[in-house]
């Protein structure tokens, strides 16, 4: 099992570094792994659509539609590609503890 | 996995008993041994095992076959290096067939005597299907297809009201209410389908087609229930999910009654319904395929959409995608697209029908028990992309688009991923009165 070392303790992920337990993600875990992703900084925004995917996958299981990022949190599609560089699935899903979704992602 | 039973077994082997299958027994039988293929492959240029080397793939699958399917691999398996199909020899099957091949067919192509190692792949891969041995992450990829009718397990209600929202702002953006994302309409000219990830994360594409339909006075629509291009089962080796995934393809065709299915952006999808979908089904398909990069050439041959080469300024590189390239025959229409959309193309080397995969292949972007080795192998084309200096890499598959995407982040080529459709989109020279 990989895992990725925080200064307090060592989470388990699959091979492409997503949480195998979803249920334990904080928010500084988010920030940990956003700086790997190399984002120095999470934003407002970013927080936004962290917020917004979370809500979504503890009431539905799964991450929301970009849509429906883009609706709730009132960023531009374009926007999103650039505050996550690898994109929405393997960047803000992944900051936001979610597990890998299926798919060419 | 669970305990390999001899009814399991004997699945697995069912598999590789050829039963006058003499494609099979040619290409297991074949291999001189010359270590051409080495060379060929990703995995081995960078890190040159002999455990990688393609031959070896052959190699194993052939073992098992002489083992059981022969006199003196029954007799004497010592002898004729016959292997039994046991626990350790699934393991390693399993490692190398799915976790160290993108089924890219670039070894097959370089082979000094035609031996179709890409085919020997996936009867070895079908091998262990059959077994239940496939690795669980791409499994889960093709139950969500088959459970869900997509890939990504989006609902018909999420579907739609995503295409709606695109709709609004294409509509907003041509400022003309007739600008519009046709579902489920009957009769039209092309029935257009989409990989799943780009409603559900990465829509730009499917706004970007819908554009050039609109110049192009195209008349198609989308269905919303069959429009995922994708066949992960052509990746597991189930023959049967691969089955039924392409006859909803077909029966989704029939019921709107579309002249022509036009494939998206997808190299292994293209693959898998156009050239696998008649032997999937077992017969031929009554009514024309097509991928979209075919179509885009066609619109601009004749002259349906007027382009302009000279708004991009960035230069560009093309990556081909193996399964429409290599195994799809689809080469000069990308180039030809290319050309009416910039002035500063550039070439990779090698490119076309020789280029090297992008790492994501074969189902690799769903494994994650791989993701290590598949960022590894990605150098061979993260140095193919430096070396070009282009800014913008197109590729005409959502595949290699998150691939590449990867390797721009983890070899920091601060390079631009774009889909062929979004590139003719931004180019698109629309009627005056549209401007």
């Amino acid at each position: 099992m990989a895992t990725i070392e925080l200064e307090e303790m060592v989470l388990e992920v699959d091979g492409d570094g997503f949480l195998t337990q979803p249920e334990i993600w904080t928010e500084d875990i988010a920030k940990s792994i956003a700086e790997i992703d190399g984002i120095t900084e999470l934003t407002k925004k970013h927080w936004a659509i962290i917020n917004v995917i979370r809500k979504n996958y503890e009431e539905k299981g799964m991450a929301p539609m970009i849509r429906v990022i883009c609706q709730e949190t009132g960023v531009r599609l374009r926007e999103i590609y650039e505050l996550f560089p690898l994109g929405p699935a393997r960047g803000a899903c992944r900051i936001a503890g979610l597990p890998k979704p299926d798919g060419c992602v | 996995m669970g305990v390999l039973t001899e009814e399991i077994k004997q699945r697995g082997l069912e598999v590789l008993s050829s039963h006058g299958n003499s494609k099979l027994l040619t290409h297991l039988n074949s291999c001189v041994h010359c270590g051409l293929c080495s060379n060929s492959c990703v995995y081995y240029k960078v890190d040159a095992d002999e455990h990688y080397v393609p031959a070896k793939k052959v190699d194993i699958v052939a073992s098992i076959y002489r083992r059981y399917n022969t006199f003196l691999g029954k007799t004497l398996p010592k002898l004729t290096n016959a292997r039994d199909l046991d626990e350790t020899s699934i393991d390693e099957l399993v490692d190398l067939l799915f976790g160290s091949c993108t089924m890219c067919g670039r070894c097959t192509l370089h082979c000094s005597i035609g031996v179709d190692i890409g085919y020997v792949v996936r009867k070895g891969r079908e091998m262990l299907s059959a077994m239940g041995y496939v690795p669980k992450t791409l499994q889960a990829t093709v139950d969500a297809a088959i459970e869900t009718g997509n890939n990504m397990s989006i609902s018909t209600e999420e579907f739609v009201d995503t295409l709606k929202w695109l709709e609004d702002d294409l509509q907003y953006e041509l400022d003309d209410e007739n600008a519009n994302i046709p579902l489920n309409e009957k009769s039209k000219n092309v029935m257009y389908t989409l990989n799943p990830r780009e409603p559900k994360f990465f829509p730009l594409s499917i706004s970007a087609m819908a554009k050039v339909f609109y110049a192009a006075k195209e008349s198609w629509t989308l269905s919303t229930e069959m429009y995922d291009v994708t066949n992960y089962a052509f990746f597991s080796g189930n023959m049967d999910e691969a089955n039924i995934i392409a006859q909803r393809m077909d029966t989704e065709m029939k019921n709107l009654d579309a002249t022509k299915c036009v494939l998206a952006e997808c190299g292994h999808g293209s693959r898998a319904y156009k050239w696998e979908g008649p032997n999937y089904l077992g017969r031929k398909l009554p009514y024309e395929v097509t991928t979209s990069v075919e179509l885009l050439a066609q619109y601009i041959r004749d002259g349906r959409i007027k382009l302009d080469p000279e708004r991009l300024s960035e230069v560009v590189t093309l990556h081909d995608p193996c399964n429409l390239a290599r195994s799809g025959g689809v080469i000069e229409e990308q180039r030809y697209i290319l050309s009416h959309v910039t002035k500063n193309f550039v070439e990779m080397t090698p490119h076309g029908v020789d280029n090297f995969c992008c790492g994501g292949g074969g189902g690799q972007l769903a494994m994650s028990e791989y993701n290590e080795r598949r960022m590894k192998i990605a150098k061979v084309k993260a140095d193919q992309i430096k070396s070009t200096g282009a800014s913008i890499v197109a590729t005409p598959c959502h595949n290699c688009v998150d691939q590449l995407t990867q390797i721009d982040q983890h070899y920091k080529l601060g390079v631009k991923i774009m889909t062929l459709a979004e590139l003719v989109a931004d180019a698109l020279v629309l009627d005056e009165e549209k401007k």
